[in-house]
């Protein structure tokens, strides 16, 4: 019954659109309630559908749309987690920024925008087809770009906004490179397709790529990851998600922390038969989810922002769920439902750590966390919610961060086992800092001396309640959810015409998965032929107690090293201790490895410069010195005509009589000749 | 006597018994020019739900000793025609109130029944009477607000076509000679191509008569001035309905009755449809007034739609080459179907751009003595008139190719057409066309967003607003969920082109 409304999903959001932007500006806070309730009807349906469908169903409609392709609705447990997810959590902050964004006199433009952006979203999430998700993920592209640009009048955000759309797109054509070379590669089979199905459905897709050459399978899966490291602001196209913090607070919240983001990941665990079967494809994903990690987590260790340090925060989880699914390698399908767990987990904590942070800097009036401190006095509430935010972050025992991150951790190990350590390697060490810079940034902000003068006052409760509900998720949703979680996603392929087994045969993974085997205590991880009869990862003893033990250890020492420089309680060390102002190393981060330096200042200027002056040579000297030459034949034709004009129509007609003649001519010569 | 056999043609008999009828009431009745144009406007509904009652007819339906047919391809041009003239009265209504309103409607009625009777033509004389009837009416029409322009405009309109006309008449008794028939489908089985010189002679002199309508140059240059210098809702009526009747004659004529010719028109098309686009697109960029960009664009519009001939020309006979959902199309069906799909999409983005240019030329005439088309007085419409600006956002986008929208969807279909007939030099001078064509298209709406407004906010006429918003519903919706006219599309293209 739900889920004859699936459509409504992304529907309401649209109207939503439609009314805050035609009408927004003369309803009570530009509209932003439409936004709210259109949001929350998507939760609601989700809820519904979610009662239908667990635990052994899946939802799928479609219908034509034209020639060889269809738009369609496809709801499996994957889909299901990102609806439930995305609705949740942005309602939440629609329901914040109804109080962040009062005032604004662009609101009711903020509020169409956003509600565009969460149509685009959920419809990127139940597409049914890899061309709807593309357009659909198009589509958030040029939201983000629009929110992002929010304060367009502000040089700042008009150049992030352009940055972001750039930096993005250098992966969107990668990825539609994947698609066609995917759909030339599906259409050369010859399917024979039965009513219904078309050829870049997900299920057809699983079901026929064993008739595709490996080969061709890796540079799709390559062309596929592109497009997902520029979403997910993986390394080298992560360059942007720190610079999109020029938006306001409630966009970070929503597209650079909760969402958004998270297509990336989205799409990666979307197609992760693919990645699985293409040679060296779950291989590139985890070496760029673990690289990407640690390299933002070091940078997120120097960031002043506050919001900036979330963004890297952000980036670097993001490799960790990136690492999680490139463990696939190894595990099999679980490594979906462990980076999907954090997915989930993340999007709860980020999102109410940008909304915290949103918090104080509404007060505040500033994102320098140099010119805080104290503030925990003033925001009681902003302070605990964020502190929970905090340590579900830095991987806190019992705290939901703690068991998804850990689980990925755990997991790079067995895949460190069987294949290579330096994930798990990457990922320990980033996991530290992250506990490390959480900390950082909690102190710094809510305990110590006031070091500026703020406006002294919590948050109105519009604000306030998003917060603590969040809080309750980031905290309890690990516990509550992770065994059940992991079960519901890892039937998730079952429920397709996909063979694990021979997909692990042309990925070359079979060899990997007897080393494993082989281990004294390991599981049957072999099994994932898609009966589902895994067990739960918790219950595998597959690794010694201290690999268990090890994350707590970690995110304990690391929230104890921050206390020790930051908390002026129990202060011993000053941070210039380690590193000082002129130390090359604490410079290195600062500058975030000179990365501006080397990709914008020198790679791009070099391009844009080198590219000017090669315009300069052909666009004024050849281009414009042809085109001058034609304007100057077509102007002088126009005046000609303009003569004409005057009064004298002959000429019209000696063109046309001369048009015949010629024609006449032209034909009886090719014929002549012999062209036709 | 039983009429029900006619059945097919009551659209047509409608509008005649409502045109001649608003013509009697105006001259009993004083200030009826509301009144006229809800009459038209119903009288066009109502023809539209007939000519919509029998749309996809399988076989042929003949008429009048087989001198009319009613079909798929006759049905897929009036529709065309009667939602181009629906919607230009539709926002004539905000405009023709007063005296002379009647004149007005029951003109733009009879240039629709002319093409009307143009797209069911299978005789050349028929085909011939509904030609000048359209273009009698036209004429007319381009003069009718009286101004200096509006005169200057008709009189080059009609000495250039008296002219084509001649043109056509001379190919078609040449043609009668050669056959001994007017019938297309006798012209067909006569082996004209045995005549030599004198049948390519006609057939040359068919084409230019049908390239003055379908503005191809160098017949094209009466378009320009005629689009820019008669009232602007006749200037939509006369880019999107009679520049598509140019088309629906030729599609017959050429297809038909001189198919044996095909190498000959083949060519001759390649050479015009090259000609046209780029001449058009190069004049476009260096216009300022509005309407004269878009007369240049549409001139440019007919050159890609050529592109139809020439792939058929080229690919006829051609096996099946690719599959759209599923059924085999052949390379010049594939043409064909696409040619179609452009005019229907290229009808109602021109219609709308006009209704457009009409509304700002309403606003700002009062006010303002220039010309009330130069750009300038776009700058900054979307604080002034957003609908208008919006819509022709729309408009501009469709015209350019830009997905999701009816003039990108016909593109794809015609191009990849002349690609799939090895015409690929075609296509890409066609995408690179499209591509010069976005200079003018985003420098209208850069004038309409990015510029500081040039006045104040304006009130925007009802009867422009409702035939803007329809039109860029329908723009939209074909662009969107294009499988339905693609494969009504490739059925009329089937009555010309059977497999």
């Amino acid at each position: 019954m739900y889920a004859d409304y699936a459509y409504l999903i992304v529907g309401l959001p649209v109207l939503a659109f439609l009314l805050c932007l035609f009408v927004g500006s003369r309803l009570p806070r530009g509209g932003g309630f439409l936004t709210v309730l259109a949001t929350f009807a998507g939760l609601v349906l989700s809820l519904g559908i979610f009662s239908e469908m667990y635990p052994d169903k899946i939802i799928h409609q479609s219908m034509p749309w034209f020639a060889n392709f269809n738009v369609g609705i496809l709801i499996d447990p994957l889909a299901l987690v990102m609806l439930l997810m995305v609705t949740f959590v942005v309602t939440l902050i629609h329901t914040y920024a109804n109080g962040y964004m009062n005032g604004d006199p662009g609101s009711s433009r903020y509020f169409a925008e956003a509600a565009l952006f969460t149509a685009a979203m959920l419809g990127l999430i139940y597409a049914d087809n890899l061309l709807q998700l593309f357009i659909f993920w198009e589509l958030v592209g040029l939201c983000s770009y629009l929110l992002i640009g929010f304060w367009y009048r502000k040089p700042s955000a008009a150049a992030a906004a352009k940055k972001a759309f750039l930096t993005t797109r250098v992966g969107d054509v990668l990825f539609m490179a994947g698609i066609i070379l995917l759909y030339n590669n599906l259409a050369s089979l010859n399917i024979a397709l039965k009513p219904g199905e078309y050829l870049l459905q997900f299920p057809v897709i699983y079901a026929h790529l064993t008739q595709i050459p490996p080969a061709q399978l890796t540079l799709i899966a390559l062309g596929l990851l592109g497009g997902a490291v520029g979403k997910s602001g993986q390394f080298p196209l992560h360059v942007w998600l720190p610079d999109a913090m020029e938006g306001p607070t409630t966009v970070s919240a929503m597209i650079h922390a909760a969402t958004m983001v998270t297509a990336g990941v989205y799409l990666v665990a979307r197609m992760f038969p693919l990645f699985y079967a293409a040679p060296y494809g779950l291989t590139a994903v985890a070496a760029v989810g673990a690289f990407t990690a640690l390299f933002a987590a070091t940078m997120g260790l120097t960031a002043f922002d506050i919001k900036r340090v979330l963004a890297f925060s952000t980036v670097s989880q993001l490799g960790f769920m990136m690492a999680g699914l490139g463990t696939g390698a190894a595990v099999g399908t679980m490594a979906v439902g462990v980076a999907m767990f954090h997915l989930i987990g993340h999007s709860f904590f980020k999102a109410l750590l940008f909304l915290c942070s949103g918090s104080v800097i509404h007060a505040v009036n500033t994102n320098d966390m140099r010119e805080m401190g104290g503030v925990g006095k003033y925001m009681k509430w902003t302070m605990y919610t964020m502190l929970i935010g905090s340590l579900s972050l830095a991987g806190f025992p019992l705290f939901t961060g703690f068991f998804s991150k850990d689980e990925i951790i755990v997991i790079a190990y067995e895949y460190g086992v069987a294949i290579n350590f330096l994930p798990y390697i990457f990922l320990v060490l980033a996991a530290v800092l992250t506990a490390i810079y959480t900390f950082r940034m909690w102190f710094t902000v809510f305990t110590g001396k006031e070091r500026s003068d703020y406006a002294k006052h919590e948050s109105p409760s519009i604000m306030i309640i998003p917060l603590v509900i969040l809080a309750i998720f980031a905290f309890g949703f690990g516990i509550a959810a992770q065994g059940g979680f992991y079960s519901y996603l890892d039937s998730n392929f079952g429920h397709y015409d996909v063979n694990f087994n021979e997909l692990a045969v042309i990925g070359g993974h079979a060899a990997e998965e007897t080393k494993l085997a082989g281990e004294p205590a390991a599981e049957p991880l072999a099994s994932e032929a898609g009966e589902g009869a895994k067990a739960e990862s918790k219950a595998e003893p597959a690794e010694p107690w201290y690999i268990q033990i090890l994350p707590i250890i970690v995110a304990l020492g690391g929230i104890l090293t921050a206390s020790l420089f930051y908390w002026d309680k129990v202060k011993k060390f000053d941070p210039s201790l380690v590193t000082g102002d002129k130390d090359p190393l604490r410079k290195l981060l600062l500058k975030g490895y000179y990365q501006h330096e080397i990709m914008t200042a020198w790679f791009a200027e070099t391009i844009v410069y080198g590219s000017a002056l090669i315009c300069n040579v052909i666009d004024i000297k050849l281009v414009d010195g042809w085109l001058n030459w034609l304007s100057a034949l077509v102007m002088g034709f126009a005046q000609h005509v303009r003569k004409v004009q005057s009064g004298v129509v002959q000429n019209y007609i000696t063109a046309l009589v001369l048009g015949v003649v010629v024609l006449v001519v032209v034909i009886t010569m090719a014929k002549e000749v012999g062209l036709i | 006597m039983d009429f029900s056999h006619y059945a097919p043609l009551w659209g047509e008999a409608l509008l005649t018994v409502l045109a001649v009828l608003i013509v009697l009431l105006g001259s009993l009745m004083k200030n009826s020019g509301k009144l006229m144009g809800y009459l038209s406007a119903a009288g066009l509904i109502a023809a539209l739900g007939l000519v919509g009652s029998n749309l996809m007819i399988a076989k042929p339906t003949l008429f009048f000793f087989d001198t009319i047919s009613v079909d798929a391809l006759s049905q897929f041009f009036k529709v065309v025609f009667l939602v181009v003239s629906l919607l230009v009265v539709i926002a004539s209504l905000s405009k023709y109130t007063g005296k002379g309103a009647d004149e007005y409607f029951a003109l733009l009625l009879f240039a629709t029944v002319g093409m009307m009777v143009v797209a069911s033509s299978i005789d050349l004389i028929t085909l011939f009477v509904g030609f000048e009837l359209a273009s009698l009416s036209t004429y007319a029409l381009a003069a009718f607000d009286k101004s200096r322009k509006n005169l200057e405009a008709a009189m080059k309109y009609f000495i250039f076509g008296s002219v084509s006309s001649a043109f056509m008449l001379f190919g078609f008794s040449l043609l009668y000679g050669m056959a001994g028939s007017t019938k297309l489908t006798v012209i067909a089985s006569a082996t004209i191509a045995n005549f030599g010189p004198a049948a390519l002679i006609a057939l040359l002199f068919v084409i230019a008569g049908f390239a003055f309508k379908m503005a191809l140059v160098p017949f094209h240059m009466w378009a320009p001035d005629t689009y820019e210098g008669a009232p602007p809702l006749v200037s939509a009526m006369l880019a999107a309905g009679s520049k598509k009747m140019g088309f629906a004659a030729a599609f017959r004529v050429l297809l038909v009755a001189l198919m044996a010719l095909r190498m000959e028109w083949y060519l001759a098309f390649a050479i015009l449809a090259a000609i046209t686009m780029t001449l058009g697109n190069l004049a476009a960029c260096w216009q300022n007034n509005v309407r004269r960009i878009l007369a240049y664009s549409s001139i440019a519009q007919a050159g890609y739609i050529a592109i139809g001939f020439v792939v058929v020309g080229k690919a006829y006979g051609l096996a099946p080459t690719t599959a759209f959902n599923g059924i085999p199309i052949s390379p010049a069906q594939l043409g064909l179907a696409g040619a179609l799909l452009l005019i229907l999409g290229h009808a109602l983005m021109k219609t709308g751009a006009f209704i457009g240019t009409a509304q700002v030329a309403s606003m700002v005439s009062k006010n303002d003595a220039n010309d009330p088309d130069d750009i300038s007085n776009y700058a900054g419409l979307v604080s002034r008139a957003p609908v208008t600006a919006l819509c022709m956002l729309i408009f501009m986008f469709a015209l350019a190719g830009i997905p999701p929208t009816a003039g990108y969807f016909g593109k794809f279909v015609l191009f990849s057409s002349a690609i799939y007939s090895g015409l690929v030099w075609l296509a890409v001078l066609a995408i690179l066309n499209s591509a010069l064509s976005l200079v003018y298209y985003l420098r209208i709406i850069s004038y309409m967003f990015l510029k500081e407004p040039a006045g104040p906010k304006m009130a925007e006429p009802k009867g422009y607003v409702v035939a803007l918003v329809l039109t860029t519903i329908a723009v939209l919706y074909i662009g969107l969920f294009p499988q339905a006219f693609f494969d009504w599309a490739v059925q009329a293209a089937a009555v010309l082109l059977p497999q």
